[in-house]
């Protein structure tokens, strides 16, 4: 039998690794390019509504001249009675006292008056330009909608948008 | 000196770097792009001057119940794609008569359109005689620190001045404009649904982008969403994209009022 057995047990050859870097270092590029940060994990469940031809808001978001407001189901549906139809609010970049504390409309006024105020020195916009985006769920009731409106008409950050998922072809 | 050969370094952990670095960004970021429509809030006034009587015709009244029903100028619409086309038809009706014909038109009640908004002709002279005569007016409320009327002549002014932008940009001696108290609004009840709000918004944005495509085709030979997203890409704006998309805008203006809903 031994006729059959191999003389030189040779491994496998290993594997040239050395273009590795360049194929991840490709990837991560890509997804440099192709994608945007964000803001914040929402405590609230978010689908937004579809829409078409709404605006591209990355050129606002780059001269940080937007704030967003989400509104929608708390995760935690315990929470839910607490608030005005069973709907909170998550606010971004709060300084949170809790994680994944949540709102109610009235909390606005105060929440974009500081982000105003500790903006960068070169973002000299007056309030009325500062965008608030506001991302509300596919069944939110839209009086919420304009008690928020109610609340930035009231320290006159007059610019909103309302957040959809464009599904117009480009 | 003796060649000496330089160590070769090791790469091997290179591609560890640039997993952490890829693994990093895939967390921190996002595919969707964030679109919205802008819609802008009505300034809140101390005492607010009383709404001027406004002619049926130049309201296009766009109504949603808690059932997410939709009815648009008294008619229970089923499908809510419809809006734009109605949206639409609000503005062309009578955008393309002369001005005898609006003349005449606008006091025969049989003539089909007699519901809709007219349009109006605004000459360069007309314009900066407006310019000049609301600058009095805003020179004597701030004379009388009227506050109220202060911020209503400061619009008023800014208003007419971006007319006159408007006419030199579009290279024209009149504005061809719609009834200046022409309006969409916007009536929701408390539990209108999200949906069908941002919905009606979408309806109505895509009318106004289609109307302002075609009039940039016409001005400037190039389509209005075009010259949006050039601006976007282009902050120095350096073909004067800004200035057209002003223009346009004056042309068709988003006078949208969203009514909050009551009790």
């Amino acid at each position: 039998m031994s006729k059959f057995r191999k003389e030189n047990k040779k491994g496998a050859p290993g594997v040239n690794t050395s273009s590795l870097p360049d194929i991840v270092f490709m990837l991560l590029f890509f997804f440099m390019v192709a994608t945007t940060t964000k803001e914040s994990d929402p405590t609230v469940e978010v689908t937004r509504p579809e829409g078409v031809s709404a605006t591209d808001l990355t050129p606002y978001k780059q001269r940080s001249e937007i704030d967003f407001l989400y509104i929608g189901e708390p995760r935690n549906s315990k929470r839910a009675a607490d608030f005005k139809l069973g709907h909170a609010l998550f606010l971004d970049n709060v300084a949170q006292p809790q994680p994944g504390e949540l709102y109610s409309t009235n909390s606005i006024a105060s929440w974009k008056q500081d982000k105003w105020n500790s903006k960068p020195p070169n973002m000299n916009e007056p309030i009325s330009n500062v965008i608030t985006c506001i991302k509300a769920d596919k069944g939110v009731p839209t009086i919420l909608i304009f008690d928020i409106r109610e609340a930035l008409q009231e320290i006159d950050a007059l610019k909103i948008a309302y957040a959809v998922e464009d599904k117009s072809a480009y | 000196m003796a060649k000496r050969d330089i160590p070769e370094i090791n790469a091997g952990s290179m591609a560890d770097i640039a997993f952490l670095l890829l693994i990093f960004f895939l967390v921190t970021t996002t595919m969707e792009k964030d679109t919205a429509y802008i819609r802008y809030i009505p300034q809140k006034l101390d005492s607010p001057i009383p709404p001027p009587e406004i002619e049926q015709r130049n309201i296009f009244e766009i109504r949603a119940n808690a059932a997410n029903r939709l009815m648009i100028r008294g008619k229970i619409i089923e499908n809510p794609d419809d809006i734009s086309e109605r949206v639409l038809e609000f503005y062309r009706m009578n955008r393309n008569l002369t001005a005898s014909q609006t003349a005449a038109y606008i006091k025969n009640p049989s003539y089909k359109g007699i519901d809709f908004p007219f349009y109006s002709r605004v000459t360069m002279d007309e314009v900066k005689r407006k310019i000049n005569e609301n600058l009095d007016e805003l020179d004597k409320a701030e004379a009388e620190e009227k506050d109220d009327f202060i911020t209503f002549y400061d619009k008023m002014v800014k208003n007419w001045q971006k007319k006159e932008q408007a006419l030199k940009t579009l290279k024209v001696n009149e504005l061809i404009e719609i009834h200046p108290q022409a309006h969409i609004r916007v009536v929701v009840q408390q539990k209108t649904e999200y949906r069908l709000f941002a919905k009606i918004h979408s309806e109505i944005q895509e009318a106004l982008v289609e109307l302002r495509n075609e009039a940039a085709e016409k001005y400037f030979g190039e389509s209005y969403s075009k010259m949006r997203k050039r601006l976007d890409q282009d902050k120095e704006d350096k073909k004067g994209d800004g200035k057209k998309i002003k223009a346009l805008e004056v042309l068709y203006p988003e006078s949208i009022i969203e009514v909050k809903p009551k009790g």
